[in-house]
């Protein structure tokens, strides 16, 4: 639209009192129809039947989960926008967090927040002049498997993930080796796996390995939800993820910000992910420093 | 006790099959062009978009694709069930179906496991398909 002159700015935004109205649960609960006659309920749930499947598949679980839980939470404690910053997690405490639907903790969930995020986008030449440095959409892609939960047989992979970052990165003309950070859309830890797995940070039943060790938190190689993302920031669905990596790379991210404070690169180039419905559609974006 | 939990709400593309639930029949279309077998239900083969379709009745067997298990509930009439069994079992015949495990404890119930329709009439007109291990 702004290419071809048709508009100037486009503000996206999404607000919501999830968390003090009943409107999200309810939201959820209408999604499911006849599927309630079993008790079956809300994402969580759908995510875990993937879940489930994916450690019948490769080597996943609560062992590989954790770090993602542990791991986002180190970095939603150096946020004062987060709603866990002034709690900690320990590994313990992921194992001690209540079973919500096997094989999901509750700290395998992502939160439900009352607020809102908003971004704009323009052209780089209207954007040059204005007051903070402007952030470059290198490379965008979409793929969307959408199908009912019964025919899914994406859930343990390849997700929209895999042909969505394709895309992206060949617009881009970039590899997964220049990429310095990741926002990754995390409503369950499991999503944050099979999108790295797909997006081809590592292959199928490696994510343990790949994650222990501090991988993706604060001194990590690659940062991975520095803001907290929806399990421990704010559930603001995918402006989380696009907004705290557009915050990173303008360099407005006070304690938490990327580079020497946080004993990581200097970020050039982050990845970012959405995802929709039950692993059914996929955006992943690539950014850049201006 | 009055059944106070949801029933399945017709309309006209899971109306056949829930009306084979009552005879305890899993009823399913298949398409008339290429053979496949339309689950979720729908007017056109979402394969070959052909219309044609012929109803098949599954023998009730098949495998846990997948499941879940509920250590709690937003819904409280499933809070006596609790913890309970949630699965997508894939039939012979090819469709997955939700429904619950049952006829044993939720620690047993794994992947790829064999299981075999058991029926249980909820209320004077309606029957769910539910599954139990098939020993």
């Amino acid at each position: 639209m702004l290419d071809a002159g048709l508009c100037n700015y486009v503000l996206v935004s999404y607000g919501h009192n999830g968390r003090s109205s009943d409107s999200f649960l309810r939201m959820m609960a209408d999604m499911g129809g006849d599927d309630q006659v079993f008790g079956h309920f809300g994402a969580a749930s759908c995510y875990a039947l993937a879940a489930r499947r994916a450690m019948h598949t490769f080597r996943t679980g609560p062992e590989t989960w954790k770090h993602i839980a542990v791991g986002q939470r180190k970095w939603a404690n150096l946020n004062p926008r987060a709603m866990f910053q002034r709690q900690p997690m320990s590994l313990d405490d992921y194992y001690n967090s209540r079973m919500t639907v096997e094989p999901f903790r509750l700290f395998d969930n992502c939160l439900i927040s009352d607020g809102g995020r908003a971004y704009i986008v323009t052209s780089a030449e209207r954007a040059r002049d204005l007051r903070h440095p402007p952030v470059l959409i290198m490379g965008t892609g979409q793929h969307n498997p959408a199908s009912d939960l019964q025919t899914a047989d994406f859930m343990t992979g390849s997700t929209g993930a895999k042909k969505a970052a394709e895309r992206a990165f060949a617009v881009a003309g970039i590899g997964l080796g220049d990429i310095d950070a990741c926002e990754i859309y995390d409503c369950f830890t499991y999503t944050v796996e099979i999108t790295l797995q797909d997006y081809g940070f590592f292959g199928p039943g490696e994510g343990e390995e790949w994650f222990k060790g501090g991988t993706i938190e604060p001194g990590g190689r690659m940062p991975v939800n520095t803001s907290g993302g929806l399990l421990s920031e704010a559930y603001f669905m995918g402006l989380t993820p696009l907004t705290e990596a557009v915050m990173q790379l303008m360099g407005r991210c006070g304690e938490r910000q990327l580079g020497p404070q946080t004993n990581t690169r200097t970020p050039q180039i982050i990845l970012c992910s959405d995802n929709g419905g039950i692993l059914q559609t996929h955006a992943c974006h690539i950014l850049r420093r201006a | 006790m009055s059944y106070d939990k949801p029933l399945p709400v017709k309309n006209p593309d899971t109306a056949a099959f829930w009306e084979g639930c009552r005879q305890h029949e899993l009823r399913f279309e298949q398409c008339g062009q290429c053979g496949y077998i339309r689950w979720p239900p729908a007017m056109l083969c979402p394969r070959c978009h052909s219309r044609q379709a012929e109803r098949i009745v599954s023998g009730g067997r098949g495998t846990v694709f997948t499941y879940v298990v509920y250590r709690e509930t937003p819904h409280p009439a499933f809070r006596g069930d609790l913890p309970y069994v949630v699965a997508l079992v894939e039939l012979e015949e090819g469709p997955r179906l939700l429904t619950n495990i049952v006829g044993c404890l939720p620690e047993q119930v794994r992947c790829d496991m064999p299981v075999v329709v058991a029926w249980e009439d909820v209320a004077e007109e309606v029957s769910l398909p539910k599954f139990r291990p098939a020993f």
